[in-house]
């Protein structure tokens, strides 16, 4: 494929302009470059990307974080990254930003990628990139009426990998839906995962995968982590957790600026096969709350399954900036405000525990749309334990927002929040007016897109940048 | 005279997509709010207990792969025993696939035919086109003929039997099959629906109606429940319809 073709020039150019163009309009949109690009050459993705090191990372929850992480670690050794920042994740996307980055005649000009993938674009988006790691994070109930089914999504991640043969997989020791991945692929398969429970895991918490996914089985489990997570096994037919070359084996402590803890790293010895080698160290993880330890965890997994020295990435872990939306931070005029985006009932109980696990007094907003990139169908917030609220004597109040706000009064209230602790804001602007005026720092738990649409509200009352323009 | 319902949610751990959770939250507190206590028991797959000393039934919606555990379960004689339980007037609330269930049978679109419960009259029959999206239909007069708001999600397309009755009739969305306007089962006291998002939260009048059923059962005469303070859910109920109306969401 390489050598100079007139099809991936015009496609590089078409991209080009296309992107300039809105860059002006100062619109954010992130497909019409790529399509400008493929309707040239529809596999310009292809060419674009050769010759690249390329981390892929896929899964329900986690992607960007986790893409973050294993971006800054390669920036911190010097390195160029491209990355597809702007949650652009499907193939036109992923082909805008490889195209964006090529040179006139279509040859990228950085050497590494870290790219978020969408579960259902897997399939597209791999086979023209061939990645040196593909990092499966987790499998959880997301977005019901685009995927239909979490078994689908699996299925669709299946087939992505066994597109890319020659890739590393790795995968969440912990999510038995995710380790089944490793049936039936031709690929190497390396794991990482808790091997310690973490807080109380109570009996009535959802669950997506109760089940035996080989033979129906209920599983049975050593320890819990968090929701479907953690050191399953099945009592019949054998299938269980798999012991992970990158394990987390201690949380030393959980605080709201991060977490402490001790991994440890497994290999074969060379002397004797049979032995295992393994080494520890004690790690510092700057952004809070459990789900980031495993987004830490797979980005370790999948920075030295692509070749590069642990010893970065751990030391990079200790000053991980967040992402927008995602546990990052605004000052509105000494208001301190944190954005916890959440899109499904397993990430909004995770941002439940952590919000409620802090011991400080603070405002909630909760924020929730419709739109078809948050899913159409808002029922999660009924699977999700918004009762934590409810027992939390810091939380002073709530506010709903959204296209949707009324369903999260409703939600809240047969959650047991007193119903006059609860306020329903109209408008992005009157919000951000309303979060001003707090006497108390608040926590703000959007889903997508009115993350998006608040966000950039607040970034123009605080100066910060929009995501766009990053 | 303390007064009491005791609720059965079948098989929560299998048919629980959909926000089904909320279904029996609601239940549970419009009932506690009026001083009735609630005892919710959950029957989980394999487990054996008597039907009879329940009240009301709640079966929700799950995933394909998950369905087949679940009928070897119900061949093992649970189901003949919600049958009877159908045939003695005992309230039932069953959505998406638990309201399937009910039926006697889905056929895949490749013709492979999936035997169900037969307690009421009718059957699905496979599609390929998937019915999704926010629904508003108009209860029967004998469900109290209150509109409700829901969202749907199913590929199968049910037609029901010459002697049962829909719950209500699709005022906008598809409903059982999207062609004939119907929407749901009523039959006895069960209640079937493709709605869920939950249900009941959205539409307190069709959850207290449902309640008054099981305890007019239960206590032999009309138990009228008092009116609660609804603002939350009518501003809910309200603004989703009035969306779904004007076609302004999907
Ligand atoms: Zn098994």
């Amino acid at each position: 494929m390489s050598g100079f073709s007139i099809k991936t020039a015009m496609g590089v150019a078409a991209c080009k302009a296309a992107r300039a163009g809105l860059r002006i309009a100062r619109s954010g949109g992130t497909t019409l470059p790529g399509r400008a690009a493929m309707f040239f050459d529809k596999d310009i993705l292809a060419s674009v990307s050769e010759g690249m090191d390329i981390i892929v990372v896929t899964g329900t929850n986690g992607k960007t974080t986790t893409c973050r992480m294993l971006e800054q670690a390669l920036s911190s050794t010097g390195r160029s990254v491209l990355a597809n920042k702007s949650g652009a994740n499907l193939l036109r996307g992923v082909t805008a930003e490889f195209t964006a980055n090529a040179d006139w005649m279509g040859r990228p000009r950085k050497k590494f990628a870290v790219i978020e993938c969408d579960e259902g674009a897997l399939k597209q988006v791999v086979p023209l990139i061939k990645p040196k790691v593909i990092l499966v994070t987790n499998l959880f109930r997301d977005q019901l009426d685009r995927y239909g089914e979490v078994m689908h999504t699996l299925d669709q991640i299946r087939t992505g990998i066994r597109l890319a043969p020659q890739s590393i997989i790795c995968l969440n020791a912990d999510c038995s839906l995710t380790s089944s991945l490793a049936f039936d692929v031709p690929n190497k398969v390396i794991y990482y995962g808790l091997d310690c429970p973490v807080g109380e895991q109570k009996d009535a918490e959802i669950s997506d995968a109760k089940y035996c996914i080989r033979c129906g089985t209920e599983y049975k489990y050593e320890y819990h982590t968090y929701a479907h997570l953690g050191g399953f096994y099945c009592p019949k037919c054998g299938y269980r957790r798999s012991r992970p070359q990158t394990a987390v084996t201690a949380i030393r402590k959980l605080t709201a600026q991060g977490t402490d803890i001790q991994m440890e790293f497994r290999s074969p010895d060379e002397k004797d096969p049979a032995k295992e080698k393994t080494v520890t160290r004690d790690v510092f993880v700057s952004l809070p709350a459990v789900y980031n330890v495993y987004n830490a965890a797979g980005a370790v997994c999948a920075y030295t399954a692509a070749g590069f020295g642990r010893g970065d990435i751990l030391k990079s872990l200790a000053k991980t900036s967040s992402s927008f939306g995602r546990m990052e931070t605004f000052d509105l005029d000494g208001v301190r405000v944190q954005m916890i985006l959440v899109k499904n009932p397993a990430g909004c109980n995770q941002a439940l525990s952590y919000v409620t696990s802090l011991e400080e007094d603070y405002n909630a907003v909760i924020c929730l749309n419709d739109q078809t990139a948050d899913g159409h169908d808002i029922s999660w917030i009924w699977d999700a334990e918004y009762e934590k609220l409810s027992s939390d004597e810091n939380l002073k109040n709530i506010i709903v927002a959204g296209d949707r706000a009324e369903d999260m009064q409703l939600r809240l209230k047969y959650a047991g929040v007193p119903e006059d602790k609860i306020r329903l804001v109209r408008g992005w602007d009157q919000l951000t007016e309303q979060m001003r005026d707090s006497s108390y720092p608040v926590f703000v738990l959007p889903n997508y897109t009115s993350m998006l649409a608040l966000r950039r509200t607040l970034a123009e009352a605080t100066g910060k940048q929009e995501f766009w323009k990053g | 005279m303390d007064r009491e319902l005791k609720i059965c949610h079948l098989y929560p751990e299998v048919l629980n997509l959909y926000g089904d959770r909320g279904n029996i939250i609601c239940m549970k507190s419009r009932l506690e709010r009026r001083g009735i206590s609630c005892r919710v028991d959950q029957m989980r797959l394999g487990q054996k207990a008597d039907l009879a000393s329940y009240d009301l039934f709640f079966i929700g919606g799950g995933q394909d792969f998950e369905q087949e555990v679940l009928l070897e379960d119900l061949r093992s004689g649970k189901g003949a025993e919600i049958v009877s339980a159908v045939e003695d007037g005992k309230t039932f609330l069953c959505i998406c696939g638990g309201y399937q269930m009910m039926g006697h049978y889905y056929e895949t679109h490749d013709g492979v035919r999936c035997e169900f419960l037969g307690a009421v009259d009718f059957a699905t029959v496979g599609g390929d086109v998937r019915m999704i999206g926010n629904y508003a239909f108009q209860l029967g007069e004998e469900s109290g003929g209150s509109t409700v708001v829901g969202f749907e999600n199913h590929s199968g397309r049910t037609r029901l039997g010459s002697g049962v009755k829909p719950l209500g009739t699709v005022l906008k969305g598809y409903g059982n099959n999207g062609e004939d306007k119907t929407e749901g089962v009523r039959y006895k006291n069960v209640f079937g629906s493709y709605s869920h998002g939950p249900i009941l939260p959205k539409n307190p009048q069709l959850c207290d109606h449902i309640l008054e059923t099981a305890l007019e059962r239960k206590y032999g005469r009309k138990i009228e429940l008092e009116p609660l303070d609804d603002r939350f859910e009518m501003l809910a109920h309200d603004s989703v319809l009035d969306k779904i109306m004007k076609g302004e969401i999907n």
